[in-house]
């Protein structure tokens, strides 16, 4: 859907008013529309979405993944010796607010690793974005600021070395394919 | 023989079975501990340990340029690339600082001391770019964490690499184990199916040798089926070959017998004589024992049937009682017969057989019976309805509980030490016990040593109505005595009584005469006869009366033999007579022949009376006289005889009709039809056939209730008797007498 606001051109009252109300609707739907980052960009989205507020795609500060429906889970992994908590957002929510087609994601850390996630997984498991750790944001050092995570322990069939791989730390961008 | 190795086999697969399970169990261990294994390792994710040493070892290099660039570029700056390159190698440090990879990675003793370093870097570098930085960066400080960075390039690269082989052997030992279990299983398997073909082939072989069993079983069922079959048909031609032997034996036999009874009516001189009383008795006793043989061989091929037929209990009875009674009273022995009044007085039986079994009873008491009596008790069973106890009771030498127990048993006989004495092959209470099981009896023994014995025979016999007929008497000629009879004939007409006892004298047969039923009733009571010769129509008691009177009697006297005599054969006048009690109906006149053959039914002795053939009625002579029977009179008696008799009727019958014209004018037409019967039969012995005539139409007359007219039928009469008289005369069979007189 175009957000683009046609030019005022006729003085009908009828019509000034039903644009009005059409630009205040609009405005009125601020989940769906994606704004500009205020702060500072920890995630950028690129590759075939629809949803754009970049030149190559869509980019999210804090302020806009909070935005997004929050989620929460606790999980054993192999890179901590107990179960934490990971709180964040659903990456096929993150997909749905970005209007993101395509069948595979690339997901690219900020050491240039690279894994490649079938989107069919996204949408059929809570595969998440997570921005805090145990309620805690995380640090560069602590592999954030971003973590791709997957709910192992709620679903032990996702237990894989494959998955572990794709379990990304300090997940830059995602690309759409 | 099969035992031993069906044993074994049973144990053999006992234990494959065993084997087998275990195996199983066994595998499926095996399986688990596999899956076990490769699921381990996912938890504990040792793999990545190698990934994590390479990307420490590759971060450790990319903030080592990154250093390097900062101090040639603008030291002093803490730029925000190398706070991500030094945040990043930080990161690194603490995927593999840890317990896990510690416990790991030991072996070698590298990395221990190497992650101290790391440590120690990482503390000092804290303070320029840390969290909390204290010290900003400069170029000394970069050039000094530099340094510290080159010396640890070398440690790191070892531990990545040692992790890398780590991780080979790791792999190499998880294969080796996997392979391992591979081989365990596939050898279990190889097992298990060798096991399998094992059990299945010892179930083949215990399969086989049970087919084989039943083969050979079904074999020796057939072996033994086909040697019954031989042996039943042995069995049946022995039963045939009997059945022609014995009629071969016993043709020859009679034959004998009857030749020696021949012998005995021809003059023999005493010596003679008792030659062959002594051969008869031998013959006989030879014929009873061949027929006792028969008897047993059809009841042991199941082939001796029972007829049974209507017969009076009584008559029956009495039979078998004037045939014990010679041999009782030859051995100083009393017989007495009784029969309760509430057996039935016809049953359905077979006649023959049970007066063998009887006959057998009874001479068996009688042979081991020294002194006393015998008696034969006839009663109901009080213990089931229908049936009927035959006791006979002795007063013998009685035998003890071992005898009793054996006595019915074949050749067995009541005492052994005498058995020849006594005489008989011993199969006569084997032969009697089986008839009355064959009837649905049985016979029991009861008995004391010394005091005597009894042998009850209880057949089920239920009592039937007396059929319409009496049959003629069932004493088969071969099993009557011939001898002299005692005959009791009653008979109201006085030329009827002289013509039976002229008749029975000939007959060589004692005569006691009756005039009427009662006279009858009395004789029967006093005194013991033979056969009864009853006429039916007399004065005072007749013969109905007569004969009811007499059969209730107590036996053996009530059942004697009672033949009606009677001028008329009527259906019904049969029927009556059978219904009071009468054994036979014998129409008037009775001739000599027919007297004979009657008395030799009852005993009499067929003996050789004058041949006379019995020449049919009305054939020659005129109407007046039936000539036949004149002759026979003449024959069998004489001539002078006949004239008697005829000159008796003439003078007897002349004031009949004189009276006959009284009753006639009186009106008593009872009278008249009474006398004139008396007339008729008096006539018809005599053979005046036209005086029998006119007889009867005069009696029909009187007896028709229309009251016709009876003079003239009187007149016809007169006059056909004077005819008779006058045609005697000319013929002179009776002497040209005035009447009035009698012949002396």
């Amino acid at each position: 859907m175009d957000a683009k606001i046609p030019a005022m051109r006729s003085s009908s009252p009828i019509r000034r008013r039903l644009i009005a109300g059409f630009i205040a609707a609009l405005m009125a739907a601020p989940v769906w529309a994606l704004d500009a980052p205020a702060g500072k960009v920890l995630l950028t989205v690129s590759g075939e979405l629809q949803q754009r507020n970049t030149a190559d795609g869509a980019a999210f500060d804090q302020a806009m993944l909070e935005k997004l429906p929050q989620r929460s889970f606790s999980t054993k992994t192999p890179w901590y010796p107990e179960p934490r908590k990971f709180t964040g957002v659903l990456l096929r929510d993150l997909l749905a607010a970005v209007g993101g087609r395509g069948k595979t994601i690339k997901a690219i850390a900020i050491n240039d690793y690279r894994v490649d996630i079938p989107v069919e997984q996204a949408q059929r498991h809570e595969l998440m974005v997570a921005y805090l750790l145990d309620d805690k944001p995380m640090p560069v050092r602590e592999k954030g600021p971003l973590m791709l995570m997957y709910p192992f322990d709620s679903q032990p069939e996702l237990r894989s070395a494959l998955n572990y791989s794709r379990a990304v730390w300090q997940l830059k961008a995602l690309e759409l394919r | 023989m099969d035992r031993s190795p069906d044993g074994l086999r049973r144990i053999w697969i006992g234990l494959i079975g065993l084997a087998l399970a275990f195996a199983l169990l066994v595998t499926a261990y095996v399986q688990w501990r596999q899956y076990e294994l490769l699921d381990g390792t996912t938890q504990f994710q040792s793999d990545a340990l190698g990934w994590s040493f390479f990307q420490l070892e590759t971060e450790h290099l990319r903030l080592r340029n990154e250093l390097q660039r900062a101090l040639n570029d603008k030291p002093g700056v803490n730029t925000p690339e190398l706070q991500l390159r030094y945040d990043v190698f930080v990161s690194r440090v603490g995927l593999v600082d840890h317990e896990r990879a510690a416990h790991v990675m030991d072996a070698q003793g590298v990395y221990a001391p190497t992650m101290a370093r790391v440590r120690g870097f990482v503390r000092r570098a804290d303070r320029y770019l840390g969290e909390t930085p204290q010290t900003p960066l400069n170029a000394a400080g970069l050039r000094e964490l530099l340094a510290e960075l080159d010396t640890l390039s070398v440690p790191l690269h070892d531990l990545s690499l040692g992790a890398s082989h780590l991780l080979y052997e790791q792999v190499t030992q998880r294969n080796d184990a996997v392979r391992l279990q591979s081989k365990r299983g596939i050898a279990l398997t190889v097992f298990q199916c060798v096991l399998l073909l094992v059990f299945a082939f010892v179930v083949l072989r215990q399969f086989r040798a049970l087919v084989q069993r039943r083969d050979r079983l079904e074999t020796l069922a057939e072996r033994l089926s086909a040697a019954r079959l031989e042996a039943e048909s042995a069995s049946r031609a022995k039963s045939v070959f009997l059945a022609n032997m014995s009629h071969e034996i016993r043709t020859p036999f009679h034959g004998m017998l009857g030749m020696m009874s021949l012998l005995q009516e021809t003059s023999l001189s005493a010596q003679q004589s008792g030659y062959v009383h002594t051969a008869k008795e031998s013959a006989n006793h030879l014929l009873a024992i061949l027929n006792d043989i028969l008897d047993i061989s059809k009841l042991e091929s199941g082939n001796l049937q029972v007829v049974p037929e209507p017969v009076a209990l009584a008559r029956l009875v009495r039979e078998v009682d004037a045939l014990m009674r010679v041999q009782a009273q030859g051995k100083g022995l009393a017989l007495h017969v009784s029969m309760d009044t509430d057996v039935p007085r016809w049953v359905h039986a077979d006649a023959t057989r049970l007066k063998q079994i009887l006959f057998n009873l009874l001479s068996n008491a009688v042979k081991f019976t020294p002194a006393g009596h015998v008696h034969l008790k006839v009663e109901a069973s009080l213990k089931a309805p229908d049936k009927v106890l035959f006791s006979v009771i002795d007063t013998g030498i009685g035998m003890d509980a071992a005898t009793q127990a054996r006595v019915f048993q074949r050749f067995v006989q009541g005492d052994e030490t005498a058995s020849r004495r006594h005489g008989g092959a011993g199969l006569g209470l084997e032969i009697s016990r089986s008839l009355a099981r064959l009837m649905g009896g049985d016979i029991t023994l009861h008995s004391v040593p010394g005091e005597g014995s009894t042998f009850r025979l209880e057949l089920p016999l239920a009592g039937l109505a007396a059929p319409a007929h009496a049959g003629a008497g069932t004493v088969p000629a071969d099993l009557a005595a011939a001898r002299r009879l005692k005959v009791l004939v009653a008979e109201d007409h006085p030329v009827n009584r002289a013509y039976l006892e002229a008749v029975l004298d000939k007959l060589g047969h004692t005569a006691v005469f009756a005039e009427n039923g009662e006279e009858a009733v009395r004789a029967v009571q006093e005194q013991d006869f033979d056969i009864v010769l009853m006429d039916l129509h007399m004065p005072v008691m007749d013969g109905f009366a007569a004969a009811r009177a007499i059969r209730a009697l107590p036996l053996p006297r009530g059942a004697m033999p009672i033949v009606a005599l009677t001028a008329d054969a009527f259906q019904d006048s049969q029927e009556l007579a059978c219904q009071a009690g009468m054994d036979e109906m014998m129409t008037k006149p009775a001739h000599l022949p027919q007297l004979r053959d009657l008395l030799a039914r009852y005993g009499g002795r067929a003996s050789g009376a004058a041949a006379v053939e019995h020449a049919a009625p009305g054939e020659s002579g005129g109407d007046i006289v039936d000539r036949a029977t004149v002759e026979q009179f003449h024959a069998s008696l004489s001539p002078h005889k006949y004239a008697l008799l005829l000159t008796s009727f003439f003078e007897a019958h002349a004031g009949t009709m004189g009276m006959l014209r009284d009753a006639a004018a009186a009106g008593d037409r009872h009278a008249v039809r009474d006398q004139v019967h008396a007339l008729k039969g008096a006539a018809l012995s005599l053979g005046l056939r036209a005086v029998v005539e006119h007889s009867e139409l005069l009696r029909r007359a009187s007896a028709d209730a229309n009251g016709t007219a009876l003079g003239p039928l009187l007149d016809t009469l007169e006059r056909q008797l004077l005819i008779t008289r006058d045609l005697c005369q000319s013929l002179g069979w009776l002497p040209a007498v005035a009447p009035g007189r009698t012949v002396g």
